[in-house]
């Protein structure tokens, strides 16, 4: 074992800087396909005025259209703030056929909507919105009921932020929901859903990888500043 | 601690009383002379409604759903200048009601909605379009959609000019058209012809929703018509074939499932596309790897892989090289499965087993038996079918069915009680099981017996469903296969001869022929079980003689023919009244069906008639004599002596035979 490891240490080829820094001159982008990831990432992320300011300084055009954007994160907007009716009634405006075809994010919104009746003390309100709208889609779906168990289970709390469900009224559950419905309405919009650019630096991290095995080089280590490191030899 | 806070809290009204309190506030708002005010009721209802099946069926059985389509229609009459969004809330809360279940398409479809929605997608407010076209792709779900006839030129018309819009809604629903309408070959080349084809190959394209939509109307297309398939393999040069097999690596799981299920149709359609075995096991591996998708498109996967494997024994060898069966085996185990989702891994599991050894033995070690039993008891239909049908594939082999011998009764009990399910095709799906469960092997005929099976089996042979008629005779017919005189002696108690006679007589073809199988293994064997037929005055005999007299389908004649075949092996008594059927007595100048038969162009029957022949004449015999004159008068001596040279060897050498055993009697032709 000791023996091949070293075999392997001693036969890593090492590439110095200059040498890496000029075979990445040799790799040729388009600035226009660089525009366009840019594009991409903020059109799908929904910042709407950056994109707008992108695309009159580059000339990139989005591939989307942009008012569609202002819409969605409208809904973004209001389910991280808690106001989940609104949110449901607005991507009924965008397109009804979102939730009607795709009940799993139509059961998260009505269990944050619970979630945010449990949170502002209307227990009342909170049971009778359980029984009528989410119990019925209990019944149809088991995981489901496991859902709405456990977010009933909030009520039988008094201090809720000690709770074994308590993670529920978290924000973090507010921002789950929102990219749930951010999503669907991309997917709605023959849109991808997620981002180019993430996929591409998890792509960087591996190719990083897979080379570490066999050569010496450069890395980045900090992806912010996508600093090249010299190779510890 | 924690606080009850239910118990001081009072009841909530139901949900079906909240309904109608609600109902009939809507109801006046939405018939308001304001347009505002109806909007504004029309929004809150899509609200309500939207995801919410339970509160669609209250809502449609409160009639809610003619007001809706009066505002519809009214507001479509009255033009483009009217206020867009009294359309688009219209349209969006019909497109909701005939979401995802068939009540609700039927009430849409009953309030006249259909021709309002259609003038939508002329409307300049592109919102209106879509909303409208978005409407109508909903009820194109639903199998209760109006079908296009598109040999008629104005609906190809339609269709065109759906499938050439800008607008993704519109081009997606001439899709979802395509797909409900098109059943015909004539239908499919006039699609093809009309530029069709060639349309939804550059939708390949297009967006990912319409790319989607392509796949799925073009598989639809080309599906058993081997004409559009090479239309469509030949198109561009090979390069449409190559962007859908591209598809099968796209980054969306329901794009490679739609692209494979192309894939499959073209290889099953044209045998000779897609052979490359690189390409076979791919698709086999991407549709197990499709099983991990815990929605749609994970319960479709199985139906691909059935039809991708299905009666093709290099697919379903290649299928078990890529562990099929452990993975199948692996998702049915989980316990939160969806009804859809366990009846496509218990098919194609069933169309994996259903030739080789080698995958049922895997199927054996892996006990995934106990599950597929489970599956027997399960709340859904078609789940109780689809064990039923795997069993039947599992049980086709006499190594499995030792294999799953020490199951016997857990088997048999659930099984039995299928015979009598609500669902007639859980009770066919039974029957065939158990025909293969209970052939040969005496232990499980008597457990079978013992569980009530065989009065079930009775009591289905006489079901109005001739369907269920001809599996229950069928099953009967391997439960008296090769069973002992005391089994038999049971069955045919328990069958009686009147019923028997009555069964051949049936006015169905198949169920006579069954009848008459069943008949034909029940009297082969020993003399005794030769009695059966004798029962009630010979009633079963002279019903088999009447059959055949009037046979036209040449699979009644082979089943009587060895009916009589196996009578005529008995005794003298036996092979008299077997020559009274052959040659009636009263000459009233009719020809026997005998002559009929040996001019037949089926060998199969032929060969049956000349054993018939050979059993009557055994020269050791005495009355074998009077039988060969008998024979000689009708004429039959002379048809057979023109048969020595038969195209079909097996009758050649059974008349040569008969012959040799007439001329020990003396030939009296000369």
């Amino acid at each position: 074992m000791d023996v091949k490891l070293q075999w392997e240490a001693t036969s890593k080829r090492v590439i110095t800087r200059e040498e890496w820094e000029r075979k990445l001159n040799d790799v040729k982008t388009r600035k226009e396909d660089m525009n366009k990831l840019v594009m991409n990432f903020l059109v799908t992320e929904g910042y709407v005025e950056a994109a707008e300011k992108f695309r009159m300084e580059s000339g990139t055009e989005p591939d989307i259209d942009i008012a569609t954007i202002t819409d969605r994160m409208a809904v973004k907007k209001a389910v991280q703030c808690g106001n989940v009716e609104d949110a449901i009634e607005k991507v009924n405006d965008l397109n009804p056929e979102i939730l009607d075809t795709n009940p799993q994010l139509f059961f998260h919104l009505q269990q944050q909507r619970l979630i945010e009746l449990i949170r502002n003390g209307k227990v009342e309100e909170a049971l009778e919105f359980a029984q009528e709208e989410l119990a019925p889609r209990g019944e149809e779906n088991q995981s489901f009921l496991e859902e709405l168990e456990k977010t009933v289970a909030l009520l039988a709390f008094e201090d809720v932020s000690n709770c074994p469900v308590g993670e529920l009224l978290d924000i973090s559950q507010r921002l789950k929901t929102a990219s749930e419905v951010n999503a669907a309405i991309l997917t709605s919009q023959s849109h991808e859903k997620d981002p180019k650019l993430p996929s591409l630096l998890k792509m960087l991290i591996w190719a990083q990888n897979q080379l570490d095995e066999k050569a010496a080089y450069p890395r980045i280590n900090d992806l912010s500043t996508a600093t090249l490191e010299d190779p510890a030899v | 601690m924690p606080t009850s806070a239910s118990a001081s809290a009072p009841a909530p009204p139901s949900a079906s009383q909240a309904t109608a309190r609600h109902h009939s506030e809507l109801l006046s708002r939405l018939s308001s002379p304001d347009a505002q005010v109806q909007v504004k009721a029309l929004r809150d209802l899509k609200n309500r409604i939207i995801g919410n099946r339970t509160k669609k069926l209250s809502f449609i059985k409160l009639g809610l759903v003619p007001a809706v389509a009066d505002i519809l229609a009214s507001a479509a009459d009255a033009g483009a200048d009217r206020d867009s969004n009294l359309l688009i809330q219209s349209a969006a809360v019909v497109g909701s009601f005939a979401c995802g279940f068939d009540a609700g398409v039927l009430a849409v479809l009953d309030a006249g909605v259909f021709p309002s929605l259609v003038r939508l997608l002329s409307h300049p407010d592109e919102k209106v379009v879509d909303s409208g076209a978005r409407s109508l792709r909903m009820i194109y779900q639903s199998k209760l959609a109006p079908k296009y006839d598109f040999l008629e030129q104005k609906s190809m018309e339609f269709l065109l000019s759906l499938l050439n819009s800008e607008n993704e809604n519109v081009t997606g629903l001439g899709a979802s058209i395509i797909m409900h309408s098109c059943e015909t070959v004539e239908e499919q080349n006039a699609l093809s012809q009309a530029g069709v084809l060639k349309k939804l190959i550059g939708l390949l394209e297009g967006s990912l929703n319409q790319r989607d939509a392509s796949l799925e109307s073009l598989a639809t297309i080309i599906k058993n018509n081997v004409e559009a398939v090479s239309m469509f393999v030949g198109s561009e040069s090979g390069r449409a074939l190559s962007s859908v097999v591209a598809l099968t690596k796209d980054r969306y799981p329901r794009t490679r499932l739609l692209a494979s299920t192309c894939l499959i149709v073209i290889r099953n359609t044209s045998p000779c596309y897609l052979q490359d075995i690189g390409i076979k096991t791919k698709l086999v591996h991407l549709l197990l790897e499709l099983h991990d998708d815990l929605g749609q498109v994970g319960d479709e996967s199985s139906f691909a892989l059935s039809s991708l494997i299905a009666e093709k024994e290099d697919m379903q060898k290649i299928a078990l090289e890529a562990n099929a069966i452990d993975k199948l085996y692996n998702h049915l185990k989980k316990a939160v499965l969806n009804s859809k989702r366990v009846e496509g891994i218990l098919l194609a599991m069933a169309d994996l087993c259903s030739k080789l050894e080698s995958c049922r033995s895997k199927f054996f070690s892996l006990k995934a038996l106990n599950l597929v039993i489970d599956a027997l008891t399960h709340d859904s239909s078609s789940v109780r079918a689809a064990a039923c049908i795997c069993l039947r594939s599992i049980f086709r082999s006499i190594k499995s069915l030792c294999a799953g011998d020490f199951m016997d009764e857990i088997i048999m009990i659930p099984l039995v009680r299928l015979l009598h399910d609500r669902c007639t095709s859980v009770q066919l799906a039974a029957l065939s099981a158990i025909g293969n469960i209970v052939v040969d092997f005496s232990k499980r005929r008597s457990i079978f017996i013992q569980c009530g099976g065989l009065q079930q089996l009775v009591q289905l042979s006489k079901s109005m469903d001739s369907d269920l008629t001809v599996n229950a005779l069928g099953a009967l017919r391997n439960l008296v296969f090769l069973a002992d005189y005391t089994c038999k002696e049971s069955i045919f108690g328990e069958l009686t001869a009147s019923l028997l006679a009555s069964l051949v007589c049936d006015s169905e073809p198949s169920v006579q022929e069954q009848a008459l199988a069943l008949l034909r293994n029940l009297v082969d064997g020993c003399m005794d079980s030769i009695e059966f037929v004798f029962a009630e005055d010979g009633i079963i005999l002279d019903a088999i003689g009447r059959q055949l007299q009037s046979a036209f389908k040449a699979e009644i004649g082979i089943q009587g023919m060895y009916v009589l075949c196996n009578v005529a092996s008995g005794n003298e008594f036996h092979k008299e009244a077997v020559m009274d059927q052959l040659v009636p007595q009263v000459d009233n100048g009719t020809q026997s069906f005998v002559i009929q038969f040996l001019q037949s162009s089926d060998s199969q029957l032929r060969t049956a008639v000349v054993w018939t022949i050979v059993n009557l004449t055994f020269p050791s015999i005495p009355g074998a004599f009077g039988r060969v004159a008998k024979l000689r008068n009708a004429g039959i001596v002379s048809q057979m002596k023109n048969m020595v040279n038969d195209p079909c060897l097996e009758v050649k050498l059974r008349v040569r035979t008969a012959l040799g055993q007439f001329m020990t009697f003396g030939d009296g032709s000369t």
